[in-house]
């Protein structure tokens, strides 16, 4: 890990934990500071403007009252921000959406771009995972880029590529075993 | 983890769990286990180390700016309170003092509050080259000038060693393009004092004279009156009060 991420790590953790003592202004600085990213999240995932601000509105809620539940020896400040943001969005993408599929939103995954892995700005985490996802079929790993991105169900995955709910379930599962296997080794 | 088992079934699907692709009830099964099972909250918390990642890909989008006013309001945080608790070392005054960026942010907050603590921001993370003189009264003075809706017009905070006000736009109501908004201090039992006409899409700032400051209390008010263009004529308000507030010590 770099320089920078550890200082990042660090003063989003303190951050967090100045928040879970109520201390206001700590509050407000990680707002600041990640609030922009935390919100790219939502809008990805909920495409709706307004949804996304309910959604952070909630996050960030969340984080004043439980703060104290962050456990910095478990996950980094970022992976749990943005894991509240993600399951709160996802939430919201089941009560509203789970039977509409909105054809505009049809992906063809094979267009999918290799995403920003390779911009110098990544954190060491980002660039092993990307290798990690190179070692996919290439229909596989969009399939794993758009789940995470989208928040959608198998079912809305397998409607959006035009495949057999079952082979989508087949090149999710393998996927996340060899990421899993190559992430650990 | 030198030698990694494939996964079993199980851990498959907090994998899935984390990505996003079961349905709500799925989800709602394993939440259950990860709040029951200690090894099935280990099990995720390693699935979201190894995917969330991802996240970095998502370009950053900045929310709106009542987005954080509606979090602080819902959670009743208030933030004058903290305000008392540090005051800025003075060379780190004109620093926040003169950041438009700060000011339009708290224009756009709106509220007194966020005024405040964002004040903070910029004054507490940097450490006092020098230990800062202990004022004797209130270094600084806030006023949210709300219109007849209750919105806030403007907020005004006043900047006691500098002599210097800044007025932020928050929502201020459109006026005709013929006319202005000035912007009065109405000290009580006097008459108002024009502080001179203020812009409807940007802070303005006003050098308070020592007359004006010394007239700066909690008793007295700031007001903003519809006017010819360029402002009262007279003087004296000549049209009607669009927008008032209390000024109160920060």
């Amino acid at each position: 890990m770099s320089a920078v991420d550890t200082t990042e790590r660090e003063e989003l953790a303190e951050l967090l934990a100045a928040t879970s003592r109520h201390d206001q202004r700590a509050f407000a600085e990680l707002y600041r500071r990640t609030s922009s990213r935390l919100f790219g999240v939502c809008m990805r995932m909920l495409r709706d403007r307004s949804d996304a601000e309910e959604v952070l509105q909630e996050v960030f809620t969340t984080v004043w009252r439980r703060a104290e539940s962050f456990d910095p020896s478990k996950a980094s400040a970022t992976t749990w921000l943005v894991t509240m943001a993600r399951n709160r969005s996802i939430d919201r993408l089941r009560q509203h959406r789970e039977s509409t599929m909105d054809d505009t939103m049809m992906l063809d995954l094979a267009d999918e771009g290799p995403g920003p892995a390779a911009n110098t700005q990544s954190s060491q985490e980002r660039k092993r995972l990307e290798r990690c996802l190179d070692g996919l079929e290439p229909q596989q790993k969009s399939a794993i880029r758009e789940a995470f991105f989208s928040g959608a169900t198998y079912n809305d995955l397998a409607a959006r590529c035009r495949v057999p709910l079952g082979t989508m379930k087949s090149w999710i599962r393998r996927s996340l075993i060899r990421l899993r296997i190559c992430l650990e080794q | 983890m030198n030698n990694p088992m494939p996964p079993s079934q199980e851990e498959l699907r907090y994998a899935e769990y984390v990505l996003g692709v079961l349905d709500a009830d799925a989800r709602t099964a394993v939440e259950e286990e990860v709040r029951a099972d200690p090894s099935a909250a280990a099990a995720v918390s390693l699935w979201q180390r190894h995917l969330m990642p991802l996240s970095e890909d998502i370009e950053p989008v900045q929310p709106a700016q009542y987005v954080w006013v509606r979090i602080r309001e819902s959670l009743g945080l208030d933030a004058a309170a903290s305000t008392r608790a540090r005051s800025a070392p003075a060379a780190d005054r004109a620093g926040w003092w003169n950041s438009l960026q700060l000011w339009r942010w708290i224009g756009a907050g709106a509220t007194l509050a966020a005024a405040a603590s964002f004040a903070l921001w910029f004054v507490a993370p940097a450490a006092p080259q020098a230990p800062a003189s202990a004022p004797a009264g209130p270094e600084y003075m806030v006023a949210s000038i709300a219109q007849d809706n209750g919105v806030a017009g403007w907020t005004a905070t006043m900047d006691l060693k500098q002599s210097s006000m800044v007025i932020v736009p928050a929502t201020p109501a459109a006026l005709a393009s013929d006319r202005s908004a000035e912007l009065w201090l109405v000290p009580p039992g006097e008459k108002p004092i024009s502080l001179g006409v203020i812009a409807p899409n940007k802070p303005t700032t006003v050098h308070l004279r020592a007359d004006l400051l010394a007239r700066l209390s909690a008793k007295a008010l700031l007001a903003v009156s519809n006017e010819p263009l360029g402002g009262s004529p007279t003087g004296q308000a000549t049209g009607p009060i669009i927008a008032k507030g209390a000024i109160s010590g920060a």
